[in-house]
């Protein structure tokens, strides 16, 4: 099957002779083009195939067909680092990166930022302190703008400078309480437009919902634009170079707030629906004072699925799912919880779950990330006897 | 401490209908618990603003402005002559253009300091500042002094606002002052009606199969990679969900 595919208009051309008035060939002499290889579809859709399937299932994205041959040669080399070396422009992102990580509205903002940067602009993470996984987010260089900490005079007035010294095109923020202000003290500091909350974000232009979302407001991109939460998707292609960028420290400036203490909030007040940390206990939790104290142990906000709260176990306010609240915690810890799609809908928005059943083939272990196939009794018994044994 | 709320034309979030914006009668509320306040509002009618008289406010001083004007300088000019230490105003307007930015300006223009998203607000130790307690995300707050005079903006999880009582409403007053000429008009942007779109799934593989598309809009995420420990003994399984909830970062390190 490796007869070379013909091309006979390529090798009448090659036989042509040239000058004369009409067209000439020369028949006797050999073409020198072979054409390329024949092509052998049936044997390129089987190396496609997967196995493992009762259908036959083909994977296109050509990690299958090329993965084996390149194995060998890509391995001592170190994962691709796209670098852009003398950007012709640069867009600046301002992450809130609370806790000196990352948060997805953040990732987001980085691929905002990339979209608008294509191929020969450069995107410049602005932020203050260290802050973990920038390369993977999209950034191509770093500039430190001032302490961690709250300080949004402080921030504001070192990218507006920033903002001039460095040439930013375009500069985002994300739409929360700390980004949004920042992004304001900066519009009216430094006198540039401010097209806030985006909701539809594209390479040219951006909307926004106005007048109780009656209308949309559309503009061209503004220099400075604050990004609201699932605008955008973040940014997925491969790792960037994050490169810290020397800038010179901002000129001091007058603080009126005096004084920031943060104060965190006491989970057992804090509503369900806002709550970070929720740990939950279901049908196959027979001991709820054992699960209260485990509750108050790891500081999370304690939460129920509605066989619980009917049976009057727990209050009403606590139910998890469609008919209780929905929630927005980083993390859901379910002890005994079957995982019905009724209950499924309240942790949808949930990033990471954490599982105890002692059902292997309940639908809440197939959606936690760990997932503990034991009895809850049990584990909860030496969850808060390891925090003790910590504590002391 | 002279204390002044800005109250906008708000408009229902349903009906449509003129109303006084809840966040700005929550911020009255904050106001006179600190003290005596005066309202203002810039714009062609003293109503909605005036329904703040009724929630309590003895004063409210109406700058009349044209419809389209823009009503930060009638503000500034308003204000500069009575020197607040203290002004409170919504976090974000309802019913306009929802940028939140009339309080920035009128901030910087009288050059005092802003605090933003504020929950509740009392007088500091020191003379010349406040307190204010600033909403989080996720319920956290944040105790910040401020020096004064300050430009306040209050969050909705303030408590709410007082009780509208028609008699307190009768008995305050509006005092209608003209706004000095030439104003500029406020930008307008292209507008259309609005159009909900599908929502951005977070979790959603950019490719895969429908199914595998489908399960992540359901909440499941991809089931192969999940970290499944079958019959651990008691320690190890909360030695192992410790750790991974620190990974995570919802718990605190381990104290050393
Ligand atoms: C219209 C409607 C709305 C609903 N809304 C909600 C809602 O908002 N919220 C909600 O939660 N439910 C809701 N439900 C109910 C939902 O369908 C389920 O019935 C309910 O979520 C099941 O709760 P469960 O998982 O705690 O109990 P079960 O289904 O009884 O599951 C108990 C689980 O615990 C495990 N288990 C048993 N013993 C142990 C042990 N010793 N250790 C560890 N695990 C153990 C079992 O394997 C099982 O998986 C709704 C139902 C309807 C019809
Ligand atoms: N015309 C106005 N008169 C008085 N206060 C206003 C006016 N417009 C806005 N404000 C104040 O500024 C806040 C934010 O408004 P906005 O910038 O329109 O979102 C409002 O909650 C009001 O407190």
């Amino acid at each position: 099957m490796t007869r070379l595919r013909r091309n006979p208009r390529g090798e009448r051309a090659a036989k042509a002779v040239a000058g004369g008035a009409r067209i000439r060939f020369d028949l006797a002499a050999r073409a020198e083009d072979r054409g390329r290889p024949r092509r052998d579809p049936r044997a390129e859709s089987a190396e496609l195939l997967i196995g493992g399937h009762a259908r036959p299932r083909l994977d296109r994205s050509g990690a299958a067909g090329a993965a084996p041959s390149s194995v060998e040669e890509t391995a001592p080399t170190a994962p691709k680092i796209a670098v852009v070396e003398s950007p012709a422009f640069l867009i600046a992102v301002v992450p809130d990166a609370l806790g000196e990580r990352l948060s997805q509205h953040d990732r987001q903002l980085f691929g905002a930022a990339r979209m608008l940067a294509g191929a020969d602009g450069a995107v410049v993470a602005l932020v203050a302190g260290e802050v973990e996984g920038l390369a993977s987010a999209g950034a191509d260089r770093i500039v430190a703008i001032g302490e961690p900490g709250y300080d949004p005079e402080g921030r504001a007035a070192a990218i507006a400078g920033a903002l001039s010294s460095l040439g930013l095109r375009y500069v985002l923020f994300p739409e929360t309480s700390d980004g949004g202000d920042v992004a304001r003290r900066l519009a009216v500091l430094s006198g540039e437009p401010l097209f806030s909350d985006v909701e539809q974000f594209s390479a040219t232009s951006v909307s926004r919902a106005a007048r109780g979302r009656r209308v949309e407001q559309r503009a061209a991109s503004k220099r400075l634009m604050t990004v609201a939460a699932d605008a955008v998707a973040a940014y997925a292609g491969p790792e960037r170079e994050a490169r810290p960028e020397p800038v010179a420290p901002a000129a001091p400036i007058k603080r009126a707030i005096l004084d920031a203490r943060r104060i965190t909030a006491d989970p057992a007040t804090t509503p369900l629906t806002v709550a970070d940390f929720v740990v939950s206990a279901g049908n196959g939790v027979t001991d709820l004072a054992l699960f209260r104290r485990l509750a108050e142990a790891l500081g999370a906000t304690p939460g129920a699925s509605r066989m619980l709260c009917d049976a009057g176990l727990m209050p009403r306010e606590s139910q998890v799912g469609a008919s209780g609240s929905v929630l927005t915690a980083t993390c859901y810890f379910a002890l005994g919880i079957a995982g019905a799609p009724q209950h499924l809908q309240g942790v949808a928005g949930c990033e990471h779950v954490v599982a105890v059943n002692t059902d292997l083939h309940a639908a809440m272990i197939e959606r936690a990330g760990l997932a503990i196939v034991a009895d809850a009794q049990d584990v909860m018994q030496a969850l808060i006897a390891a925090l003790k044994e910590e504590g002391a | 401490m002279k204390i002044v709320v800005l109250l906008s034309a708000g408009l229902h979030p349903v009906s449509g209908q003129s109303i006084l914006p809840k966040v700005e009668a929550q911020a009255l509320r904050l106001a006179l618990a600190l003290g005596e306040a005066r309202g203002r509002h810039a714009g062609p009618t003293a109503f909605p603003a005036s329904d703040a008289l009724g929630h309590g406010l003895p004063h409210l001083v109406h700058v009349e402005i044209p419809a389209e004007a823009d009503p930060v300088p009638a503000l500034v000019a308003t204000l500069e002559a009575d020197q607040p230490d203290l002004i409170l105003a919504g976090r974000r307007g309802q019913g306009g253009d929802e940028t939140g930015l009339a309080p920035y300006a009128v901030a910087s223009r009288l050059g005092m300091a802003l605090v933003s998203d504020a929950i509740a607000v009392e007088r500091g130790e020191a003379d010349g500042t406040v307190i204010v307690h600033q909403a989080l995300p996720k319920g956290a707050r944040r105790r910040l002094v401020v020096r004064l005079p300050a430009v306040v903006t209050v969050h909705p999880d303030a408590p709410a606002p007082r009780a509208f009582a028609y008699g307190v409403a009768r008995r305050g007053i509006v005092e209608t002052r003209l706004a000095p000429p030439g104003l500029p008009a406020a930008e307008r942007l292209e507008e259309r009606p609005y159009r909900r779109r599908p929502k951005l799934m977070r979790s959603a593989p950019a490719c895969g199969s429908a199914s595998e598309r489908l399960a992540a809009a359901m909440g499941a995420t991809s089931s192969g990679v999940a970290n499944v420990m079958v019959n651990p003994t008691p320690e190890e399984a909360a030695r192992a969900i410790l750790a991974h909830l620190r990974a995570i970062g919802v718990l605190p390190p381990k104290a050393a």
